[in-house]
């Protein structure tokens, strides 16, 4: 292997990794927001006890999140330095917004929010916690935005080796930025909630016997359960309009997601592969199962308009037969967690309406709780899988169209280093995971303290 | 009138400042952590960065989006030839933060506060041999890195290095005593003098290393008023380091030491700018030549600049919230 696609797994290694962390620091502060906000509101102590228990997962999630986080940052310089000289002018520019506006604000709140309890007011408490979900919100615009105008490179004129910004409202907020943005700050949420409702289910299935232990959980369980009634559907939606986009602006993505090799003739709408896998020398599918006139159906107007195959790309301008094949996989690995998730969302409601979620009734529907405990790495599973889409799915470009992902390369690496630190960076990583794990596991095992005055 | 690129290496300066005179401090904390001692201190140790280390890590993180958006030339270049020193910063700030997180949370809490120990030398030696690797140079062929994996391996890198870590173990000791009413050290002021006093070796040895490795930093640094400046500043240090000297061996105004200290790392960083002045990447890269588009420095300037001040507001206001000393008992929050 060569030093580009040691960089390529590299990045791909340390981003997955990274990405994880951030999903849970925008679920938790979201929910931890709504708890301070409605104990301050109501006096509601039982709010108080939730937010100060998944604060603690919190805190472990944010360190995580800025330890994995710092490397990928100086990546694009290390591994990718070609890519950040041309792209600097707007690119490094997005990411210094990203560290200075929205990842400070974060760190400097997160302090006086988990160490400042008796120092400073409700009131700055609350401030605080707001702080610091409105931090990693801001945060995930800013990598939303530059990602997405690594998609749709607007805003920009070439000079020489360089993309020098013409108009930068309209490259901040390109045809992808928006949508893009939503999707990623939805998955988050939703991850997070069947994330929670998951560690819920397994303590009420598994855990302690004790009843005010018990209640708390199934207590989180109904809030988690209801912040999903109002996310999930609203991700179908966001999910259609992203989808829409890819087909605007990228149409290989969209041609390989589909693993669409053959432009259909006008007024013959173009088939929907449900599942499918390429020939062994590309070009076709040795097998697919399709439904006729589906992918036109609903990318096109009108609804038998033209989609173009994969085929009609230059090979060297569109993924290769196996990236094709690990987007188009990855797209319903992702599309298939979301409709599981959806129906879950509808189970919960359904049984909460019929009176099914209390203590006493937990043992008579053991395989519902089960579903949730299965549940629980879901959310993550698709966002990453999203990301397999997203970024594979732009191959071989590392800005569409633009820039070819082996220009962007660092000059003068040797394959040694650059695999050395890779399996570093994975090894260190799987170790953290692992440690994350566990220490998640005994703050719950310990369970949250019920008892100490507010 | 100041152009642009002036403004925004002046602001990168301050940034990069920031973080050493902040992140200084918990990285020799850390450092001193590797020394034999009793549990009880080394908690108190970590108690004392607990609040303040990842708003100070974000100094770093802020001065490297300054550095890719306001001179992205200088960016690409500067990570690509030094690779090897970058990587062994990144690994070390993953292992201090992860280990401090579950130092809190561990039963066996002498390994974490080892690897913190050993997450925080990692992150000095990187900083010291990138540092080391910028002022010995790089070369660059057409815009790009065009040197060897391993060319920051010099004697000048050495002597910076170590000049680094003992400047950091300093200054971490300076803090802790201003945090702490523990007697925690009252024996160690010899150590501390020994410390202040390798610095000031290895430092002086590489200064005057540099001339002779690179012949521009010879005539900038005889010519006026270039020489005046760094003159002055020699002196003003010499001058810092007496009295911390004084104060060490006398033993009194400890809480003094750490401000002392922050003296003599903003002069120095003062002298090497002049030193190093017009080069982002001496001998080759001027600051004029690596800096971004005008249009980008100006929006840059109107879209960051104001926020930070805001920034340096709220963290002034979490050092305000959590000035006072602490005890030994005191472990509150979560």
């Amino acid at each position: 292997m060569d030093v580009l696609t040691f960089s390529r797994l590299q990045f791909g290694d340390t981003a997955a990794f990274h990405i994880l962390w951030p999903i849970m620091s925008i679920g938790l502060s979201l929910y931890m927001l709504v708890m301070e906000v409605a104990w301050l509101y109501t006096g509601n102590e039982s709010y108080y006890r939730q937010l100060r228990f998944w604060t603690k997962i919190f805190i472990l999630t944010f360190a995580m999140g800025t330890a994995s986080g710092i490397p990928l940052q100086f990546e694009f310089g290390t591994n990718w330095a070609a890519f950040s000289a041309a792209t600097g002018d707007f690119f490094g520019n997005i990411l210094g917004f990203e560290s200075t506006v929205a990842f400070a604000l974060e760190a400097a709140f997160l302090g006086i929010f988990v160490f400042g309890w008796n120092k400073v007011g409700r009131g700055a408490h609350l401030f605080a916690n707001a702080m610091i979900f409105v931090g990693a919100t801001l945060s995930a615009f800013w990598i939303m935005a530059a990602n997405s105008w690594m998609q749709i490179p607007v805003g920009v004129v070439v000079e020489g080796s360089k993309l020098i910004v013409s108009d930068y409202m309209a490259a901040i907020f390109n045809p992808g930025t928006i949508v893009s943005f939503l999707h990623m700050w939805v998955a988050c949420i939703e991850s997070t909630l069947f994330m929670m409702t998951g560690i819920c289910a397994m303590v009420l299935l598994f855990g302690t016997r004790d009843t005010a232990q018990r209640e708390f959980f199934l207590t989180a369980f109904k809030y988690c359960v209801a912040l999903a009634i109002i996310i999930v559907p609203i991700q179908l939606g966001i999910g259609h309009v992203s989808g829409e986009t890819v087909a605007k602006y990228q149409p290989a993505k969209l041609a390989a997601t589909e693993l669409h090799w053959d432009t259909n003739a006008p007024g013959t709408g173009a088939a929907l592969n449900l599942f499918a896998w390429p020939a062994a020398e590309g070009g076709r599918n040795s097998f697919a199962l399709a439904i006729p006139g589906g992918l036109s159906f609903i990318t096109t107007v009108p609804q038998d308009g033209v989609v173009r195959g994969l085929n009609s790309f230059p090979a060297a301008d569109r993924p290769t037969t196996l990236e094709a094949t690990i987007v188009f996989y990855s797209f319903r690995l992702m599309v298939g967690i979301g409709v599981v998730l959806l129906l879950l969302m509808f189970a919960g409601a359904w049984y909460w309406g019929k009176g099914r979620l209390t203590l006493a009734k937990i043992d008579k529907h053991r395989v519902f709780w089960w579903l949730w405990v299965l549940a629980l790495p879901l959310g993550f599973i698709a966002t990453e899988a999203g990301w397999m889409v997203r970024e594979i799915g732009r191959q071989p470009w590392v800005v569409y169209n633009l820039m070819r992902t082996s220009e962007g390369l660092s000059s003068n690496l040797n394959v040694v280093t650059v695999a050395a630190t890779t399996i570093i960076f994975t090894l260190l990583y799987l170790i953290f995971g692992a440690l994350f794990i566990y220490f998640t596991y005994r703050i719950v095992k310990k369970g949250p303290d019920l008892t100490t005055p507010v | 009138m100041i152009d642009l690129p002036t403004i925004w290496f002046g602001i990168l300066c301050l940034q990069i400042a920031l973080y050493i005179l902040l992140d200084g401090a918990d990285l020799g904390l850390g450092l001193l952590s590797l020394l034999p001692k009793k549990e009880s201190e080394e908690s108190l140790m970590m108690q004392t960065v607990g609040p303040i280390w990842d708003a100070n890590e974000t100094w770093l993180v802020i001065a490297a989006g300054t550095l890719f958006g306001a001179f992205p030339l200088a960016y690409s270049i500067i990570l690509n030839a030094l690779y090897i020193p970058v990587m062994l910063l990144l690994f070390g700030l993953i292992l201090r933060a992860a280990s401090f997180e579950f130092h809190t949370l561990a039963h066996n809490k002498k390994i974490w506060s080892l690897m913190f120990g050993v997450g925080s030398l990692m992150a000095i030696v990187g900083q010291g041999t990138a540092l080391g690797g910028l002022l010995g140079g790089i070369t660059i062929v057409d815009g790009q890195f065009a040197g060897g994996a391993f060319d920051w391996v010099t004697p000048l890198t050495l002597f910076i290095t170590v000049g680094v870590a003992f400047s950091y173990a300093v200054v971490g000791y300076a803090y802790l005593i201003k945090k702490t009413s523990h007697e925690m050290a009252g024996n160690s002021f010899a150590h501390v003098l020994v410390a202040a006093g390798v610095t000031f070796v290895a430092f002086l040895t590489a200064t005057l290393m540099l001339p002779q490795m690179q012949y521009v930093f010879l005539s900038r640094w005889s010519t006026a008023p270039a020489n005046y400046l760094l003159f002055a500043i020699a002196g003003a240090i010499g001058l810092v380091s007496l009295l911390l000297c004084y104060d060490l061996l006398r033993k009194r105004h400890r809480e003094h030491l750490h401000t002392l200290c922050m003296i003599i790392f903003v002069l120095a960083m003062a002298g090497m700018l002049v030193g190093v002045y017009p080069y982002l990447i001496p001998p080759m890269l001027t600051i004029q030549a690596a800096a971004a588009s005008e249009k980008t420095l100006q929006f840059m300037l109107y879209g960051i600049a104001p926020l930070l001040p805001i920034v340096l507001a709220y963290n002034f206001y979490l050092y305000r919230v959590f000035r006072r000393h602490m005890g030994p008992s005191e472990r509150e929050g979560y």
